[in-house]
C-alpha cells in the first residue's frame, strides 16, 4: 500500500490530491511501524514461552484477565485562538492549512478526514467517530494532530492568461512579485500557457503540532474537555493557534455489558418457600442474570421470567446454604436494597455446571472492578458510517466567483445569482427592492445597511464567512444608469453587522422549528 | 438560573438523547426553540430570570423524536453535541440542532423542576 501511495502521489496535479495521498502514506507508515513492533513483541514472548518461563501455565486467579471492550471516540471538536485582528477584521492574505487526526489504540491506527482550515474558523471540528474493537480497560489512546501549510498558487493558475497578467501587475508589490515568479516560471515571459506549478517533491510536507493520550479515566457517557500538549512552534510553517483542548465524547462498551457471558438451566428457590424451586434458564449478560421459562426465550426475545440484578454491590456464595437438606451444587446471590437484604437461591445441576457459574460471575466482578465506570451502564455506541471516499475538497465558493467582472446592468441578474444560490427562499422580491424601482436615477448615499433596522429578516447567509460585507463590496458608481452592486448584500447580513449600524435593542423573540 | 457575566455557570442538567426523524430530505428533531443573544429575552414566556437569553424549548411535536427522548416544553438547552448553547444567536443555536450530517444528538438541558427536586432532597 505505500508503494501505492507513493506512486500516486508522483502522478497527482491537483493540489488536494496530493494533500490525501500525502496523509494516505504517513498513515501507512505510521501502520507499517506498529505492525512490526508488534510482530517483534510477538516474538519475544514466543521465545520466551519456549525456554520455559511460562508465566500463564497455572491459571490462578490473580492471572484473570479482564475481558475485552469497544471504545469510540466521536465528535472531536479543537479550539482555535487568532488573534482578534486575524479574525475580525480578515486583514492580509488568507492562509490555509490541512489538518488531520492519527489515533492509536494499541496496534490499531486509524486517521479522520482532513479538514480545511483558515482563519475564518473557530474550531477545527472533526464530524466522523472512530470505533477500535480490541481495547483493554488498560488502554490508552494516543491523539496526534498533524497540519499542513498550503501555499496560495492554486488561485491564479486556473484563471485564463489575460486575466491573470492584468492582475498580477495591479497586486501589492510582494504578493505580485510572487506571482509573477511564478507565472515566469511556469511559461517563461507570458508567451506558453500558464501551467501549474509543479509540487514539491513528495508532495505537501505534514508536521505534528499537538497530542494527547486518553485513558480510561477520560471515559464518561458525555463531552469533555482534555489538554493538548502543543508540539511546534511559530516558527512551523505549518503552525496554527491551537487554543490547547480538544473536546471530544469518549465512551467504552466493555463485552461483558453486550455478550453473554455464561447461560444454562438453574433451578430458583422461589421467596420463602424453601419447598418451592422453579426451573428456569439463566443467562448471565452484562450486570443481569436473567431468568428464562425456556431455552428458546432467550433467543426469540421473550421478556425473562425475572431477573436478578448483579451489581458490585452483589455478594455471591456457593453452596454452603442448605447443604444439610441434600441440594448440592447451590450458589446464593444476594443483594442490598436500601434496608432490605434479597437473597436468591439458586440450583445447578452439576458440580461442573457450578463452576463454570461461579466462574463467570468471578470474571463478571473483576471485569467491573477494571473497566469501572463503564459498567454502571451501557455506553450508546452509533456504528460510523462506511467512510465516503473523501469528496473533492470544494473550495468555499463566494458571489464573486460566479459573477463576470462587467459592471451588470440588471439589478434583478444578482437577485438572480442570489435566488439560484438559496433555492426557494428568494421567491418573493425582497422589500428593500421596491427602493430600486421607484427612484432609479436618484440613489441616496450608498448607506444601504440603514435600510437594515426596517427589516426582521434573520435569513441564513448562503456562506458562512463573518465577513462585513459592507466593507469588502464595490462601492457603488453614481453615474446614471448604472446600477448598485452594494444593495443585495447587507440587508440579509443585519443580524450580524458587528456594530456597524447599531439598532439598539432586540425587539423579537423568534421560534424556529427543528 | 440567572447568572452573572463572566461567572461560571452551575445547573443541574439532564441528558437528552434525540435521535433524528428522516422526513423526504430533512432530518428533523420534532421541537421548537426560541431564544438566544440576539432576541428580546423579555418575551420569553418559559424562563424564570426575564434577562435569561438562552434557548428554550418552546414547543413539542406529538410522538416526534423529542417528545419520545423526553425533552419538555420550557426546557432551557445548555449545550449540544458537547458545543455551547448559553451564549449563542438564535440562528446559531438552530444550526447546531439541524447539522446534516448528525443523526443523533445529545442535549444538556435543565428545568425548574429539577432544580426544585434537588434543593428538597438537600434539604430533607
Amino acid at each position: 500500500m505505500r508503494e501505492g501511495a507513493c506512486k500516486l502521489l508522483a502522478a497527482c496535479s491537483q493540489r488536494e490530491q496530493a494533500l490525501e495521498a500525502t496523509k494516505s502514506l504517513l498513515v501507512c507508515n505510521s501502520r507499517i511501524l506498529s505492525y512490526m513492533g508488534e510482530l517483534q513483541r510477538r516474538k519475544e514472548a514466543q521465545v520466551l514461552g519456549k525456554t520455559g518461563q511460562r508465566p500463564s501455565e497455572s491459571s490462578s486467579p490473580a492471572d484473570r484477565s479482564p475481558c475485552r471492550g469497544r471504545v469510540c471516540i466521536s465528535d472531536l471538536r479543537i479550539p482555535l485562538m487568532w488573534k482578534d485582528t486575524e479574525y475580525f477584521k480578515n486583514k492580509g492574505d488568507l492562509h490555509r492549512w490541512a489538518v488531520f487526526l492519527l489515533l492509536q489504540l494499541g496496534e490499531d491506527i486509524q486517521d479522520t478526514e482532513t479538514i480545511l482550515v483558515d482563519r475564518t474558523l473557530t474550531d477545527i471540528s472533526f464530524q466522523n467517530s472512530i470505533l477500535f474493537t480490541e481495547a483493554g480497560p488498560d488502554f490508552e489512546l494516543r491523539l496526534e494532530l498533524y497540519g499542513a501549510y498550503m501555499e496560495e498558487e492554486g488561485a491564479l493558475a486556473a484563471a485564463p492568461k489575460r486575466l491573470a497578467t492584468k492582475l498580477s501587475s495591479s497586486l501589492g508589490r510582494s504578493s505580485g512579485k510572487r506571482v509573477r515568479a511564478s507565472l515566469e516560471n511556469a511559461g517563461g515571459s507570458g508567451t506558453s500557457p500558464i501551467l501549474l506549478p509543479t509540487p514539491t517533491m513528495g508532495g505537501p510536507r505534514y508536521h505534528l503540532l499537538a497530542h494527547t493520550t486518553l485513558t480510561l479515566a477520560a471515559v464518561q457517557d458525555g463531552f469533555r474537555t482534555h489538554d493538548l500538549t502543543l508540539v511546534s512552534h511559530e516558527e512551523n510553517p505549518a503552525w496554527l493557534p491551537l487554543y490547547g483542548s480538544v473536546c471530544c465524547r469518549l465512551v467504552a462498551q466493555p463485552l461483558c455489558l453486550t455478550q453473554p457471558t455464561a447461560s444454562g438451566s438453574l433451578r430458583v428457590q422461589q421467596a420463602r418457600e424453601l419447598q418451592d424451586w422453579a426451573q428456569v434458564y439463566g443467562v448471565l449478560k452484562g450486570t443481569n442474570l436473567f431468568c428464562y421459562r425456556h431455552h428458546e426465550d432467550a433467543d426469540s426475545g421473550e421478556e425473562p421470567l425475572f431477573t436478578i440484578e448483579i451489581n458490585k454491590e452483589t455478594r455471591v456464595r456457593a453452596g454452603e446454604l442448605d447443604q444439610a437438606a441434600g441440594r448440592p451444587f447451590t450458589l446464593s446471590i444476594s443483594n442490598q436494597y436500601g434496608e432490605d437484604k434479597v437473597t436468591h437461591t439458586l440450583q445447578t445441576e452439576s458440580r461442573g455446571a457450578l463452576q463454570n457459574w461461579m466462574e463467570a460471575l468471578w470474571q463478571l466482578f473483576f471485569d467491573m472492578s477494571q473497566w469501572k465506570q463503564c459498567c454502571d451502564e451501557i455506553m450508546r455506541i452509533e456504528t460510523p458510517a462506511p467512510r465516503k471516499p473523501p469528496q473533492a475538497l470544494a473550495k468555499q465558493g463566494s458571489l464573486y466567483h460566479e459573477m463576470a467582472i462587467e459592471p451588470l446592468d440588471d439589478i434583478a441578474a444578482v437577485t438572480d445569482i442570489l435566488a439560484q444560490r438559496e433555492g426557494v427562499r428568494l421567491e418573493t422580491p425582497p422589500p428593500w427592492l421596491a427602493m430600486f424601482t421607484d427612484q432609479p436615477a436618484a440613489l441616496p448615499n450608498p448607506c444601504s445597511p440603514t435600510v437594515a433596522p426596517a427589516l426582521a429578516r434573520t435569513q441564513p447567509l448562503p456562506w458562512g464567512r463573518p465577513r462585513t460585507f459592507s466593507l469588502d463590496a464595490v462601492p457603488p458608481d453614481h453615474s446614471p444608469g448604472a446600477s448598485c452592486l452594494v444593495a443585495p448584500l447587507p440587508p440579509q447580513r443585519s443580524p450580524r453587522s458587528r456594530g456597524f449600524c447599531n439598532k439598539g435593542p432586540p425587539h423579537t423573540w423568534l421560534q424556529s422549528p427543528v | 438560573m440567572s447568572y452573572i457575566p463572566g461567572q461560571p455557570v452551575t445547573a443541574v442538567v439532564q441528558r437528552v438523547e434525540i435521535h433524528k426523524l428522516r422526513q423526504g430530505e430533512n432530518l428533523i428533531l420534532g421541537f421548537s426553540i426560541g431564544g438566544g443573544i440576539d432576541q428580546d429575552p423579555s418575551q420569553n414566556p418559559f424562563s424564570e430570570d426575564k434577562t435569561d437569553k438562552g434557548i428554550y424549548v418552546t414547543r413539542i411535536s406529538e410522538g416526534g423524536p423529542a417528545e419520545i427522548a423526553g425533552l419538555q416544553i420550557g426546557d432551557k438547552i445548555m449545550q449540544v453535541n458537547g458545543w455551547d448553547m448559553t451564549m449563542v444567536t438564535h440562528d446559531q443555536a438552530r444550526k447546531r440542532l439541524t447539522k446534516r450530517s448528525e443523526e443523533v444528538v445529545r442535549l444538556l438541558v435543565t428545568r425548574q423542576s429539577l432544580q426544585k427536586a434537588v434543593q428538597q432532597s438537600m434539604l430533607s
